[in-house]
Protein backbone atom coordinates (compact mmCIF):
# COMPACT_ATOMS: atom_id res chain seq x y z
CA UNK A 1 0.00 0.00 0.00
CA UNK A 2 1.61 3.36 -0.93
CA UNK A 3 1.43 6.65 1.79
CA UNK A 4 -1.36 8.04 -0.60
CA UNK A 5 -3.61 5.11 -0.21
CA UNK A 6 -2.27 4.88 3.72
CA UNK A 7 -3.92 8.43 4.18
CA UNK A 8 -7.07 7.65 2.46
CA UNK A 9 -7.58 4.72 4.43
CA UNK A 10 -6.54 6.84 7.84
CA UNK A 11 -9.15 9.88 6.36
CA UNK A 12 -11.92 7.32 6.33
CA UNK A 13 -11.35 5.53 9.85
CA UNK A 14 -12.02 8.86 11.19
CA UNK A 15 -14.75 9.71 8.97
CA UNK A 16 -16.61 6.27 10.03
CA UNK A 17 -15.25 7.30 13.39
CA UNK A 18 -17.12 10.13 13.64
CA UNK A 19 -20.22 8.94 12.33
CA UNK A 20 -20.31 5.56 14.61
CA UNK A 21 -19.99 7.57 17.53
CA UNK A 22 -22.55 10.54 16.53
CA UNK A 23 -24.64 7.85 15.56
CA UNK A 24 -24.33 6.30 19.29
CA UNK A 25 -24.58 9.14 20.34
CA UNK A 26 -28.20 10.19 18.77
CA UNK A 27 -29.39 6.49 19.36
CA UNK A 28 -29.43 7.25 23.15
CA UNK A 29 -31.07 10.55 23.38
CA UNK A 30 -33.63 9.87 20.71
CA UNK A 31 -34.71 7.48 23.24
CA UNK A 32 -35.04 9.56 26.01
CA UNK A 33 -36.48 12.12 24.01
CA UNK A 34 -39.04 9.77 22.60
CA UNK A 35 -40.36 9.17 25.92
CA UNK A 36 -39.96 12.45 26.49
CA UNK A 37 -42.80 13.47 24.06
CA UNK A 38 -45.15 11.19 25.60
CA UNK A 39 -44.82 11.87 28.91
CA UNK A 40 -45.65 16.08 28.28
CA UNK A 41 -47.45 15.12 25.70
CA UNK A 42 -45.59 16.96 23.26
CA UNK A 43 -45.74 17.34 19.61
CA UNK A 44 -42.39 19.56 19.39
CA UNK A 45 -40.66 16.84 21.02
CA UNK A 46 -41.70 14.11 18.28
CA UNK A 47 -41.27 15.98 15.74
CA UNK A 48 -37.23 16.27 16.73
CA UNK A 49 -37.42 12.51 17.53
CA UNK A 50 -38.64 12.29 13.80
CA UNK A 51 -36.16 14.53 12.70
CA UNK A 52 -33.36 12.71 14.44
CA UNK A 53 -34.55 9.24 13.27
CA UNK A 54 -33.96 10.67 9.29
CA UNK A 55 -30.55 11.93 10.39
CA UNK A 56 -29.76 8.81 11.89
CA UNK A 57 -30.56 6.64 9.03
CA UNK A 58 -28.74 9.46 7.01
CA UNK A 59 -26.08 8.60 8.50
CA UNK A 60 -26.81 4.73 8.45
CA UNK A 61 -26.43 5.29 4.35
CA UNK A 62 -23.11 7.58 4.33
CA UNK A 63 -21.01 5.14 6.84
CA UNK A 64 -21.88 1.59 4.46
CA UNK A 65 -20.99 4.07 1.23
CA UNK A 66 -17.53 4.88 3.51
CA UNK A 67 -16.98 1.66 4.09
CA UNK A 68 -17.67 0.08 0.99
CA UNK A 69 -15.01 2.27 -1.41
CA UNK A 70 -12.48 2.01 1.25
CA UNK A 71 -12.29 -1.50 2.01
CA UNK A 72 -9.48 -3.12 0.37
CA UNK A 73 -8.58 -6.42 2.53
CA UNK A 74 -10.20 -9.02 3.90
CA UNK A 75 -9.09 -8.28 7.08
CA UNK A 76 -10.53 -4.21 6.92
CA UNK A 77 -13.91 -6.30 5.33
CA UNK A 78 -14.19 -8.16 8.76
CA UNK A 79 -13.21 -5.05 10.77
CA UNK A 80 -15.75 -3.41 9.48
CA UNK A 81 -18.79 -5.94 9.10
CA UNK A 82 -18.91 -5.00 12.97
CA UNK A 83 -19.26 -1.40 12.25
CA UNK A 84 -21.66 -2.08 10.01
CA UNK A 85 -23.38 -4.03 12.36
CA UNK A 86 -23.13 -1.30 14.68
CA UNK A 87 -24.53 1.19 12.52
CA UNK A 88 -27.45 -0.62 11.70
CA UNK A 89 -28.09 -1.65 15.61
CA UNK A 90 -28.02 2.49 16.11
CA UNK A 91 -30.81 2.78 13.69
CA UNK A 92 -32.85 0.43 14.82
CA UNK A 93 -32.78 2.09 17.96
CA UNK A 94 -33.55 4.93 16.46
CA UNK A 95 -36.41 3.63 14.59
CA UNK A 96 -37.89 2.20 17.97
CA UNK A 97 -37.90 5.88 19.02
CA UNK A 98 -40.01 6.84 16.18
CA UNK A 99 -42.47 4.03 16.81
CA UNK A 100 -42.81 5.42 20.05
CA UNK A 101 -43.65 8.79 19.67
CA UNK A 102 -46.10 7.58 16.97
CA UNK A 103 -48.11 6.77 20.34
CA UNK A 104 -48.93 10.50 20.47
CA UNK A 105 -51.80 10.42 18.23
CA UNK A 106 -53.37 8.31 21.03
CA UNK A 107 -55.00 10.83 22.92
CA UNK A 108 -53.36 11.10 26.03
CA UNK A 109 -56.32 10.22 28.30
CA UNK A 110 -56.17 6.69 26.81
CA UNK A 111 -52.55 6.25 27.84
CA UNK A 112 -51.99 7.58 31.44
CA UNK A 113 -50.29 4.27 32.57
CA UNK A 114 -47.02 5.34 30.16
CA UNK A 115 -46.32 8.34 32.59
CA UNK A 116 -46.85 6.01 35.22
CA UNK A 117 -44.20 3.79 34.19
CA UNK A 118 -42.01 6.63 33.17
CA UNK A 119 -42.32 7.65 36.95
CA UNK A 120 -41.33 4.22 38.39
CA UNK A 121 -38.10 3.47 35.83
CA UNK A 122 -34.55 3.51 37.08
CA UNK A 123 -34.32 6.18 34.67
CA UNK A 124 -37.08 9.32 35.35
CA UNK A 125 -37.42 11.89 33.31
CA UNK A 126 -38.35 15.30 34.76
CA UNK A 127 -38.94 19.05 34.00
CA UNK A 128 -37.98 21.91 36.31
CA UNK A 129 -38.13 25.58 35.61
CA UNK A 130 -34.34 27.74 36.62
CA UNK A 131 -35.44 30.51 39.66
CA UNK A 132 -34.31 33.78 39.37
CA UNK A 133 -32.30 33.00 42.61
CA UNK A 134 -30.16 30.31 41.15
CA UNK A 135 -26.72 30.45 40.62
CA UNK A 136 -27.86 27.88 38.00
CA UNK A 137 -28.88 31.57 35.47
CA UNK A 138 -26.09 32.86 33.38
CA UNK A 139 -23.96 29.81 33.64
CA UNK A 140 -23.31 27.31 30.32
CA UNK A 141 -24.26 23.86 30.56
CA UNK A 142 -20.61 22.95 30.73
CA UNK A 143 -19.66 25.26 33.13
CA UNK A 144 -22.13 23.75 35.64
CA UNK A 145 -21.03 20.06 34.12
CA UNK A 146 -24.77 19.41 35.39
CA UNK A 147 -24.55 15.73 34.38
CA UNK A 148 -21.26 15.46 36.70
CA UNK A 149 -22.43 17.13 39.25
CA UNK A 150 -26.19 15.87 39.22
CA UNK A 151 -26.04 12.56 37.80
CA UNK A 152 -28.84 13.78 35.44
CA UNK A 153 -28.93 15.12 31.91
CA UNK A 154 -30.49 17.69 30.05
CA UNK A 155 -32.02 16.15 26.55
CA UNK A 156 -34.33 19.32 26.29
CA UNK A 157 -34.78 23.09 27.44
CA UNK A 158 -36.71 25.62 26.77
CA UNK A 159 -35.93 29.18 26.59
CA UNK A 160 -37.37 32.27 25.35
CA UNK A 161 -36.76 31.41 21.60
CA UNK A 162 -37.98 28.31 21.69
CA UNK A 163 -36.80 24.33 22.14
CA UNK A 164 -33.30 23.18 22.29
CA UNK A 165 -32.98 19.36 22.13
CA UNK A 166 -29.78 17.28 23.42
CA UNK A 167 -28.29 21.08 24.14
CA UNK A 168 -24.41 21.43 23.38
CA UNK A 169 -22.34 21.79 26.28
CA UNK A 170 -21.89 25.70 25.89
CA UNK A 171 -25.65 26.24 26.15
CA UNK A 172 -26.50 28.83 28.43
CA UNK A 173 -29.24 28.48 30.93
CA UNK A 174 -31.17 31.40 31.94
CA UNK A 175 -33.85 32.43 34.58
CA UNK A 176 -37.42 31.08 33.51
CA UNK A 177 -35.75 28.16 31.33
CA UNK A 178 -37.38 25.27 31.31
CA UNK A 179 -35.29 22.00 31.34
CA UNK A 180 -36.30 18.57 30.91
CA UNK A 181 -33.70 16.37 32.72
CA UNK A 182 -33.73 12.30 32.60
CA UNK A 183 -31.50 10.70 35.56
CA UNK A 184 -32.05 9.20 39.17
CA UNK A 185 -34.88 10.60 40.98
CA UNK A 186 -32.45 11.33 44.18
CA UNK A 187 -30.35 13.42 41.63
CA UNK A 188 -33.35 15.35 40.32
CA UNK A 189 -33.97 16.00 43.89
CA UNK A 190 -30.75 17.54 44.06
CA UNK A 191 -31.03 19.55 40.62
CA UNK A 192 -34.41 20.97 41.72
CA UNK A 193 -32.82 22.60 44.33
CA UNK A 194 -30.27 24.22 42.51
CA UNK A 195 -32.53 25.43 39.87
CA UNK A 196 -35.00 26.92 42.76
CA UNK A 197 -32.04 28.98 44.32
CA UNK A 198 -32.89 26.65 47.90
CA UNK A 199 -29.17 25.51 47.03
CA UNK A 200 -25.69 27.50 46.40
CA UNK A 201 -24.45 25.26 43.13
CA UNK A 202 -21.12 23.15 43.70
CA UNK A 203 -18.78 24.48 40.91
CA UNK A 204 -16.59 21.18 39.94
CA UNK A 205 -13.45 21.64 41.17
CA UNK A 206 -10.77 22.26 38.21
CA UNK A 207 -8.09 19.75 39.44
CA UNK A 208 -10.22 16.95 37.99
CA UNK A 209 -11.17 18.88 35.10
CA UNK A 210 -9.44 17.51 31.56
CA UNK A 211 -6.08 18.68 30.85
CA UNK B 1 -49.00 -0.10 39.75
CA UNK B 2 -50.76 -3.33 38.16
CA UNK B 3 -48.87 -6.60 37.50
CA UNK B 4 -49.31 -5.68 33.28
CA UNK B 5 -47.51 -2.26 34.41
CA UNK B 6 -44.81 -3.64 36.29
CA UNK B 7 -43.98 -5.93 33.79
CA UNK B 8 -43.72 -3.15 31.06
CA UNK B 9 -41.79 -1.56 33.63
CA UNK B 10 -39.54 -3.93 33.86
CA UNK B 11 -39.28 -4.53 30.13
CA UNK B 12 -38.39 -1.12 29.72
CA UNK B 13 -35.93 -0.38 32.33
CA UNK B 14 -34.17 -3.58 30.92
CA UNK B 15 -34.53 -2.31 27.42
CA UNK B 16 -32.21 0.61 28.53
CA UNK B 17 -29.35 -1.42 30.49
CA UNK B 18 -28.94 -3.94 27.41
CA UNK B 19 -28.05 -0.86 25.70
CA UNK B 20 -25.44 0.21 27.57
CA UNK B 21 -24.21 -3.16 28.68
CA UNK B 22 -24.00 -3.89 25.22
CA UNK B 23 -21.85 -1.02 24.34
CA UNK B 24 -19.20 -2.31 27.51
CA UNK B 25 -19.45 -5.69 25.87
CA UNK B 26 -18.15 -3.56 22.66
CA UNK B 27 -15.32 -1.77 24.05
CA UNK B 28 -13.98 -4.08 26.23
CA UNK B 29 -14.34 -6.75 23.31
CA UNK B 30 -15.42 -8.61 26.15
CA UNK B 31 -17.43 -12.01 26.20
CA UNK B 32 -18.69 -12.37 29.62
CA UNK B 33 -20.97 -9.38 29.78
CA UNK B 34 -21.99 -9.91 25.55
CA UNK B 35 -23.53 -12.92 27.10
CA UNK B 36 -25.31 -11.90 30.22
CA UNK B 37 -26.52 -8.92 26.87
CA UNK B 38 -27.74 -12.26 25.13
CA UNK B 39 -28.96 -13.73 28.67
CA UNK B 40 -31.49 -10.51 28.79
CA UNK B 41 -32.67 -10.98 25.11
CA UNK B 42 -34.07 -14.73 26.09
CA UNK B 43 -35.77 -13.26 29.26
CA UNK B 44 -36.86 -9.90 27.57
CA UNK B 45 -38.61 -12.56 24.72
CA UNK B 46 -40.40 -14.74 27.52
CA UNK B 47 -41.32 -11.58 29.16
CA UNK B 48 -42.60 -9.81 25.76
CA UNK B 49 -44.71 -12.97 25.29
CA UNK B 50 -45.93 -12.68 28.94
CA UNK B 51 -47.27 -9.51 28.03
CA UNK B 52 -48.97 -9.92 25.28
CA UNK B 53 -50.92 -13.18 26.52
CA UNK B 54 -51.99 -10.74 29.68
CA UNK B 55 -53.06 -7.81 26.79
CA UNK B 56 -54.94 -10.09 24.44
CA UNK B 57 -57.04 -11.64 27.88
CA UNK B 58 -57.44 -7.84 29.15
CA UNK B 59 -59.01 -6.42 25.90
CA UNK B 60 -61.31 -9.68 25.83
CA UNK B 61 -62.32 -9.64 28.91
CA UNK B 62 -62.83 -6.13 29.21
CA UNK B 63 -64.09 -4.37 25.88
CA UNK B 64 -63.41 -0.82 27.30
CA UNK B 65 -59.46 -1.83 28.12
CA UNK B 66 -58.66 -2.46 23.79
CA UNK B 67 -57.19 1.03 23.25
CA UNK B 68 -54.99 0.60 26.29
CA UNK B 69 -53.82 -3.07 25.10
CA UNK B 70 -52.89 -1.61 21.76
CA UNK B 71 -51.17 1.08 22.97
CA UNK B 72 -49.05 -0.93 25.18
CA UNK B 73 -48.43 -4.10 22.71
CA UNK B 74 -46.93 -0.80 20.29
CA UNK B 75 -44.92 0.13 23.31
CA UNK B 76 -43.85 -3.71 23.99
CA UNK B 77 -42.87 -4.19 20.75
CA UNK B 78 -40.55 -1.35 19.89
CA UNK B 79 -39.38 -1.57 23.47
CA UNK B 80 -38.43 -5.17 22.25
CA UNK B 81 -36.19 -3.58 18.94
CA UNK B 82 -34.84 -1.77 21.42
CA UNK B 83 -33.65 -4.81 23.29
CA UNK B 84 -33.10 -6.68 19.90
CA UNK B 85 -30.88 -3.95 18.84
CA UNK B 86 -28.58 -4.21 21.72
CA UNK B 87 -28.20 -8.18 21.23
CA UNK B 88 -27.45 -7.69 17.95
CA UNK B 89 -24.63 -5.06 18.91
CA UNK B 90 -23.57 -8.16 21.53
CA UNK B 91 -23.30 -10.35 18.53
CA UNK B 92 -20.70 -8.67 17.17
CA UNK B 93 -18.42 -9.67 20.18
CA UNK B 94 -19.68 -13.13 20.58
CA UNK B 95 -19.02 -13.82 16.79
CA UNK B 96 -15.58 -12.11 17.04
CA UNK B 97 -15.73 -8.51 14.97
CA UNK B 98 -15.05 -6.20 17.76
CA UNK B 99 -11.45 -5.97 17.34
CA UNK B 100 -11.86 -2.97 14.82
CA UNK B 101 -9.64 -0.07 16.60
CA UNK B 102 -12.81 2.23 15.24
CA UNK B 103 -15.48 0.54 17.13
CA UNK B 104 -13.07 1.32 20.38
CA UNK B 105 -12.64 5.34 19.71
CA UNK B 106 -15.79 5.47 18.53
CA UNK B 107 -17.64 4.41 21.54
CA UNK B 108 -14.39 6.28 23.74
CA UNK B 109 -15.68 9.29 21.69
CA UNK B 110 -19.15 9.06 23.26
CA UNK B 111 -20.46 11.86 25.21
CA UNK B 112 -21.24 9.08 27.57
CA UNK B 113 -18.42 7.41 28.45
CA UNK B 114 -17.49 3.74 30.07
CA UNK B 115 -14.92 3.02 32.41
CA UNK B 116 -13.97 0.58 34.82
CA UNK B 117 -12.17 1.13 38.13
CA UNK B 118 -10.52 -1.03 40.64
CA UNK B 119 -11.67 -0.14 44.29
CA UNK B 120 -8.67 -0.37 46.50
CA UNK B 121 -7.38 -1.45 50.02
CA UNK B 122 -7.60 2.68 50.68
CA UNK B 123 -10.66 3.33 48.96
CA UNK B 124 -13.72 5.54 50.48
CA UNK B 125 -16.45 2.95 48.24
CA UNK B 126 -14.71 -0.34 50.15
CA UNK B 127 -17.40 -1.78 52.39
CA UNK B 128 -20.32 0.62 51.52
CA UNK B 129 -22.93 -0.11 49.44
CA UNK B 130 -23.83 1.80 46.13
CA UNK B 131 -26.96 3.28 48.03
CA UNK B 132 -24.58 4.56 51.02
CA UNK B 133 -22.24 6.10 48.07
CA UNK B 134 -25.04 7.23 45.62
CA UNK B 135 -22.37 7.42 42.65
CA UNK B 136 -24.80 8.16 40.21
CA UNK B 137 -26.64 11.41 41.80
CA UNK B 138 -23.07 12.72 43.30
CA UNK B 139 -21.15 12.26 39.79
CA UNK B 140 -23.18 11.25 37.10
CA UNK B 141 -21.71 7.23 37.03
CA UNK B 142 -24.11 4.68 37.03
CA UNK B 143 -22.16 1.10 37.86
CA UNK B 144 -23.50 -1.20 35.36
CA UNK B 145 -21.65 -4.48 37.03
CA UNK B 146 -19.26 -5.66 39.22
CA UNK B 147 -16.52 -8.07 38.15
CA UNK B 148 -15.93 -9.75 41.77
CA UNK B 149 -12.84 -12.40 41.04
CA UNK B 150 -13.87 -14.33 38.14
CA UNK B 151 -17.76 -13.83 38.68
CA UNK B 152 -19.61 -10.57 37.49
CA UNK B 153 -22.70 -8.89 39.15
CA UNK B 154 -24.70 -7.62 36.44
CA UNK B 155 -27.42 -4.76 37.50
CA UNK B 156 -26.35 -4.63 41.53
CA UNK B 157 -28.93 -2.62 43.25
CA UNK B 158 -28.40 -0.53 46.47
CA UNK B 159 -27.78 -2.34 48.36
CA UNK B 160 -24.70 -4.23 46.75
CA UNK B 161 -21.68 -3.87 49.14
CA UNK B 162 -18.31 -3.05 47.22
CA UNK B 163 -15.28 -5.00 48.03
CA UNK B 164 -11.21 -4.59 47.92
CA UNK B 165 -10.42 -6.13 44.15
CA UNK B 166 -14.26 -5.49 42.61
CA UNK B 167 -13.69 -3.81 39.14
CA UNK B 168 -16.60 -1.60 38.89
CA UNK B 169 -18.12 -1.11 35.05
CA UNK B 170 -19.66 2.59 34.97
CA UNK B 171 -21.74 4.94 32.75
CA UNK B 172 -21.59 8.53 32.74
CA UNK B 173 -20.58 12.13 31.69
CA UNK B 174 -17.24 12.12 30.74
CA UNK B 175 -15.79 14.88 33.34
CA UNK B 176 -16.95 12.53 35.78
CA UNK B 177 -14.39 9.53 34.77
CA UNK B 178 -11.54 10.86 36.94
CA UNK B 179 -13.66 11.47 40.07
CA UNK B 180 -14.37 8.27 39.89
CA UNK B 181 -11.38 6.33 39.33
CA UNK B 182 -9.66 8.84 42.23
CA UNK B 183 -12.44 7.27 44.44
CA UNK B 184 -12.05 4.18 43.72
CA UNK B 185 -7.93 3.75 43.30
CA UNK B 186 -8.05 5.60 47.37
CA UNK B 187 -6.43 8.86 45.97
CA UNK B 188 -9.62 10.96 46.64
CA UNK B 189 -10.84 10.70 49.87
CA UNK B 190 -14.20 12.76 50.14
CA UNK B 191 -17.00 13.37 47.48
Amino acid sequence: MNDDEHSDSNRMEATVRELLTEMKDASETIVDLAYASLMYNSKDIAEKVEEMDRDIDDMKFAIRTKILMAVRTKEDAREMTGVLQVASAADRISEAAGEIVKLLHVPKEERPFINEIINESDEKIMMTRISPKSDMAGNTIDQLAVEASTGTKIIAMKNRYGWIYNPDGDVKLRAGDDIIVNGSLDGFSRLKKFASGDLPWEFPEMEFAED
Amino acid sequence: MDRLDSMLLELKDTSEFMVDLAYSSLLYNNRDIAEEVINMEVKMDELGDEIQKSLLDMAQKNPESVMKAFVAFRLQIAIEDIANAAASIADVVLRGYASSPVIHMSIKESEWTIERATVSETSVLRDKTLGDMRLWSHCGMFVMAIKRGAQYIFRPDKWTALREGDVLIAVGPEESADYFIALADGSRKEF
